[in-house]
């Protein structure tokens, strides 16, 4: 039975741009929360509140911005295996993790860049099992019930 | 006496075309029964029905906001703003910079060898291009949140709301260097977002 394809999300190029900023604000928000209160607990009694906005206004565009390039380059990947396969399937998400982990860490090497290719990829893995896990125990409320007919008498045969 | 006529209201009777002796024709030629007023467009389901049906003349409302007529920046709500925005704001920061970086690296290369060119080259393209594509893309962020902030509390979307929010983000991105600093980064900012809502008004 063919999987039915996912209606939520925009069509395919636009998605990247969506998937971009979308990246981008949890990354940046994220990234605030996370390095604010990195900041203010690594600050002296008086200083709490500007060594949080110092630390999150050093970090959180940063870390902001590595969520958006690893989330565009994985929308990407993903539009690009929807198109040559032709089929959506978690294998699309799971090679465009391998793919974006290895494009990411390409400069370090053919070793360093496996190694982080096969991070992504396991990464998406999980991810992408979890989600079939989840979409079959909830599965049983979907189910299609036949209508109920009325009872109606049939017509008496001629 | 022949109950045969070619009414259209006796055409849905069933009775058969010959239905007394005296119909028999010898002359009668196939096509003399078969080209009769039969019509096969009025078989379609929706024929002759004309302008009674009012529930097909489905308009899909556009709402009120502007960006949902379509047109070259269309947007559903603040959720497309904040998403699309942001995002192709962040790509075009990232490539401003990593152009910029791209042209540095070129000029200032120690070595004609390729691949210390493409090293130097990569090098100030990942030192430029981020920092221009996170602070634009931050801008944004706050911009599009405050602007679908002002939007759901005052109920309607204005080209003021924009303003507005164009003031408050510039103000609150130079929060930390002063209040001077702050209030002309918050014009500059309120100047630019006026700039963007009058002129896609005008334009789009």
């Amino acid at each position: 039975m063919p999987r039915s394809s996912d209606h939520s999300r925009d069509p395919c190029p636009y998605v990247i741009f969506s998937d971009l900023g979308a990246s981008f604000a949890m990354g940046a928000i994220g990234g605030g929360v996370w390095y604010g209160i990195k900041g203010a607990k690594n600050s002296p009694r008086g200083e709490r509140f500007p060594g949080a906005l110092v630390s999150l206004k050093a970090r959180a565009p940063v870390l902001g911005g590595n969520f958006a390039v690893w989330g565009g380059l994985f929308s990407t990947f993903d539009c690009g295996m929807k198109g040559i396969r032709q089929k959506e399937d978690p294998w699309n998400s799971i090679a465009s993790g391998f793919l974006t982990g290895g494009v990411l860490a390409a400069r370090g090497g053919p070793k360093v860049a496996i190694t982080s290719a096969a991070l992504g990829g396991v990464f998406l893995a999980v991810i992408e099992g979890v989600g079939i896990v989840l979409s079959r125990a909830f599965a049983d409320q979907n189910r299609p019930m036949m209508p109920q007919l009325p009872d109606i008498a049939p017509p008496a045969s001629q | 006496m022949s109950q045969h006529t070619t009414n259209i209201e006796e055409e849905e009777s069933f009775a058969p075309i010959y239905a007394n002796q005296e119909d028999f024709n010898p002359q009668d030629t196939v096509s003399s029964f078969l080209n009769t007023t039969y019509d096969p467009t009025r078989l379609h389901p929706l024929a002759g029905l004309g302008g009674g049906l009012d529930y097909l003349n489905l308009d899909d409302d556009p709402g009120v906001l502007p960006g949902t007529q379509g047109g070259l920046l269309p947007s559903r709500g603040w959720s497309d703003d904040l998403t699309y925005g942001t995002g192709l704001t962040y790509i075009t920061g990232l490539s401003v910079g990593g152009a910029y970086g791209f042209y540095e690296g070129l000029r200032s290369s120690p070595s004609p060898a390729f691949k210390i060119r493409l090293n130097t080259v990569l090098n100030s393209m990942t030192r430029r291009g981020p920092f221009i594509g996170n602070s634009a893309g931050v801008l944004a962020l706050m911009y599009n949140g405050i602007n679908g902030g002002i939007g759901k509390a005052r109920g309607n979307q204005d080209p003021l709301n924009s303003v507005a929010a164009g003031a408050l983000t510039g103000a609150l991105f130079k929060s930390t260097a002063g209040l001077r600093a702050a209030g002309s980064a918050g014009g500059v900012c309120a100047v630019i977002a006026g700039i963007w809502a009058f002129g896609k008004d005008a334009i789009f």
